[in-house]
């Protein structure tokens, strides 16, 4: 019996040998960049730069983690960089005028979790396509940031809220450690719970899924709700980080996001992807402009470079998933 | 006729999916004018030599000859190229293009030669002639999701008639169609077999083969069995060359007094479908719902399972009232629905065995963790019980031959422990042997108090299987006879309308 069990196993991992690479692969790309930068700077391999690294990666995973959820149903969710801004430019008015720090936070993610909720009910009750749905969100995010600011920008917050962004554990900053549990909470979510089935099972084919009794539009409420609160609890990881808070600041962050899920091997197309998958995303493009920054490039360049990885990346994955079919 | 140079021959084919060897050494010849009849069970690699043919896939070992030429065939526009087209057992059109462009796609009508101007008026015009020999009018300018599953079969076979083909591939062609389509597609092979055209033709249904076949290739397990003439063999003996063994009953069926009453359906009606519906399930029976295409049927099954809203009516379930709103709802109440179209909605192709197999009952046994050795041992029960031919319950569910994806949506249904089923062609595409497997299965759910009704288009299992039985014509119901009050002539006429006065009918 066992026997065959594990003659079976083996029958399967070679079956699976083919969707395994890809996996392997992004972790060997993750290495030889590692290497690469050890070999052509003295000051990677430092421990001060591993965690400056890991800390800048933060950001992106924390937005990679709702939004791994969102694409993981096929959808995709425009709105985070607005989100970002909206929630730190709020969270930060509201410690200014005086507001306890624990308050405005949970009001920070509240607002989060609402504009999420919106765009879920856009999605997945009214069925507008995501990619229009989420655009529209992120107009509405930055224009209430627009008005909450005024065109200032603000600086100076409570020494404790600073903490999350700046503070250390022990010789760990906290973001890190906060990042690390969040992901951690995910990665549970998505591949242990019966709501994580219900994600997967939604991307793979929503049809089956619906006939199958899952309840569809609560699963859609629901991932977009959590990729608003990602990106609300990112908003303050940034504002505390920077102590200060301004409306441009969600920006760059959108892009680099989807980048993290769509390098990290999460399909477009739903059903297929994973939250370490996502992680390694999002180092990969840190690493790269550390790399840079490390050799003293200009940062003009940065973007171009950026982008080409991004594509590449992309590529690589797209003809890995030919082959194995 | 039937002798004459073989058109195509194949030898020694050897096809290898990891962990199964799909066609192991087989060698058979196909002759023009003839219908070539493929059969074996369930995975016994069919589907891979049709493919094979036609330039899906490439063979790992083996020869293919044409004409007395050895020759390759790497993609399909090389098998079209030696006129060698097929219709695939799974759908392969594109549900949002229309009727036309999808018969025609890729080799559209040009308005002026050498110019990549679409002649659409000819496209159209030629696509509804092509489908009006079959007596199918539907406006071509539809997206064919749209479309019921037996007219998106006939656009697929007028897709590959339209190429004018010399060795003409038909997989399973009848799984979607009623017997009307069935009329007149035969009536066609007839004609493109007088015209020398070669036919491969794949069935489970016997009573078909016997038909229009005019030799028949059994294989087992990737294996060929024997080629024998249709005439010279019996029933018997095909099923013995399949499976092996010997098969006695086809309706294993113990029919008992039936219970309480499971579930009852009052002028239902939904939106351009069914009209004014009655009926009623009770525990310990089978009933079925026959009609052709079209009739309602399975808007039916869908609008008691909450998928479609109904306008009006009443549906009571184990005496209680519901109005359906969601099969999320419909599940809770202990109904389940086996749905007609497997690919669509019945499964997660991207999933494996058992993510596909809990999907309707993964809140029954898991509240929030899920223990994912607990779904393996439940998979590993089902694919035992109903011997789904899978090298491992992890195996996507993509990679498993029709039947046995089939079995699949079947254990899905049946880990939810309902009471009441609403199987939509239970059996289509399934071997004999599983057929009679389902049969059994579906008397044993009874036994223990669950009641089915069963839509089928096909009129002996419909007869051998239900307690009582309901004809649908245009939406409305019929006629209602006991099983022994009914026959193939009484309900194949009320199906087509015969005997029904004007006022009703129309
Ligand atoms: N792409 C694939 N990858 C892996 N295994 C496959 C693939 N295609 C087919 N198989 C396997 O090859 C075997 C033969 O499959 P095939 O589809 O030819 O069966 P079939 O005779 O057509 O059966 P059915 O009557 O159920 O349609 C099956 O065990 C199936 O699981
Ligand atoms: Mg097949």
């Amino acid at each position: 019996m066992s026997v065959r069990l594990a003659t079976k196993a083996i029958e399967e991992f070679g079956h699976h040998k083919r969707t395994l690479l890809a996996p392997i692969l992004r972790l060997a790309t993750l290495l030889a960049l590692c290497l690469i930068l050890t070999l052509l700077s003295e000051n990677f391999l430092t421990w001060n730069n591993i965690i400056n690294v890991l800390r800048q990666s933060t950001m992106l995973v924390v937005i990679g983690l709702g939004l791994t959820a969102v694409v993981l149903t096929a959808g995709i969710d425009l709105s985070v960089g607005g989100v970002l801004a909206l929630v730190g430019c709020l969270t930060a008015q509201l410690l200014r005028s005086g507001v306890p720090i624990p308050l405005a936070m949970l009001i920070g993610i509240g607002v989060g979790a609402i504009l999420g909720y919106f765009n879920g009910i856009l999605v997945g009750i009214i069925g507008l396509p995501p990619f229009v749905a989420t655009y529209g969100t992120k107009w509405i995010a930055e224009g209430l940031a627009l008005i909450l600011m005024q065109g200032q920008i603000i600086f100076g917050l409570p020494k404790a809220f600073r903490w999350i962004g700046a503070g250390y554990i022990w010789i760990i900053p906290a973001p890190i450690i906060i990042t690390a549990v969040l992901a951690l909470i995910f990665h549970i979510l998505l591949s242990k719970t019966t709501i994580g089935y219900d994600i997967y099972a939604l991307g793979t084919n929503r049809e089956a899924a619906f006939y199958s009794g899952i309840n569809v539009r609560a699963v859609s409420l629901l991932v977009y709700t959590l990729s608003g609160i990602t990106a609300a609890i990112a908003g303050l990881l940034m504002t505390a980080r920077l102590d200060a808070a301004e409306v441009g600041m969600g920006e760059p962050f959108l892009m680099q996001g989807m980048a993290s899920v769509v390098m990290g091997g999460t399909s477009l197309m739903g059903g297929v992807g994973s939250i370490g998958g996502t992680i390694i995303g999002a180092l990969i493009l840190t690493l790269v402009v550390n790399g840079l920054n490390l050799l003293g490039i200009s940062s003009l360049v940065h973007n171009i470079v950026t982008g080409g990885v991004i594509l590449l990346a992309v590529f690589g994955d797209s003809v890995l998933r030919k082959y194995s079919e | 006729m039937l002798d004459g140079e073989p058109i195509i021959q194949v030898k020694g084919i050897v096809k290898d999916f990891p962990g199964v060897r799909a066609l192991d050494n087989v060698s058979l010849d196909i002759r023009p004018g003839e219908v070539h009849v493929l059969m074996g069970e369930n995975g016994a690699g069919k589907s891979t030599l049709a493919k094979i043919l036609m330039g899906v896939i490439t063979p790992d070992a083996g020869e293919i000859i044409y004409k007395g030429k050895s020759i390759q065939i790497r993609t399909p526009l090389e098998a079209q190229s030696y006129g060698i087209g097929g219709v695939h057992q799974e759908f392969m059109l594109v549900p949002w293009l229309n009727v036309a462009q999808n018969i025609f796609i890729n080799r559209e009508p040009k308005r002026w030669k050498g110019l990549p101007f679409i002649d659409h008026r000819r496209m159209h015009e030629e696509s509804a002639k092509a489908l009006a020999k079959f007596g199918i009018s539907v406006d071509t300018r539809q997206p064919v999701k749209y479309l019921g599953t037996a007219v998106q079969q006939m656009i697929e076979i007028c897709k590959v008639l339209t190429t004018g083909p010399k060795v003409l591939i038909l997989d399973e062609p009848t799984a979607v169609l009623t017997e009307r389509e069935v009329e007149k597609l035969f009536q066609y092979i007839k004609v493109l077999q007088s015209q020398g055209v070669a036919i491969i033709y794949i069935s489970h249904r016997l009573a078909e083969i016997r038909r229009i076949g005019d030799r028949v290739t059994v294989l087992r397990d990737g294996k060929y069995v024997g080629t024998v003439p249709v005439r010279e063999v019996t029933d018997d003996t095909l099923v013995q060359m399949m499976v092996g063994r010997n098969i006695t009953q086809m309706y294993p069926r113990h029919r008992r007094a039936s219970g309480p009453e499971l579930l009852r359906v009052k002028g239902l009606c939904v939106k351009d479908g069914p009209q004014e519906v009655d009926l009623v399930v009770h525990e310990g029976e089978i009933v079925g719902l026959v009609g052709l295409v079209g009739a309602g049927r399975t808007e039916l099954a869908r609008a008691i399972f909450g998928i479609d809203r109904p306008v009006k009516g009443e549906i009571t379930v184990k005496g209680k009232p519901v109005w359906p709103k969601s099969p999320q709802q419909m599940i809770r109440y202990g109904l389940g629905l086996l749905p007609e179209d497997r690919k669509r909605y019945g499964l997660a192709l991207n999933m494996p065995v058992t993510k596909n197999v809990i999907m309707a009952s993964l809140r029954r046994h898991f509240r929030f963790m899920i223990d994912s050795q607990k779904i393996e041992k439940l998979s590993n029960n089902y694919i035992n019980e109903l011997r789904i031919a899978t090298p491992s319950a992890y195996r996507l569910v993509r990679y498993l031959s029709g039947g046995n994806q089939q079995k699949v949506v079947l254990a899905k249904w049946l880990d939810t422990e309902s009471k009441l089923f609403i199987f939509d062609e239970p059996t289509r595409g399934i071997d004999v042997g599983a057929k009679v497997e389902v049969h059994a299965l579906m008397d044993k759910l009874v036994q223990e108090g669950a009641g089915i009704l069963m839509i089928s288009s096909e009129l002996p299992e419909v007869l051998g299987m239900s307690d009582r039985i309901y004809v649908m014509f245009r939406g409305r119901i019929i006629g209602h006879f006991r099983y022994d009050e009914a026959d193939q002539e009484k309900i194949g006429a009320l199906m087509l309308g015969i005997g029904v006065k004007e006022a009703d009918a129309s």
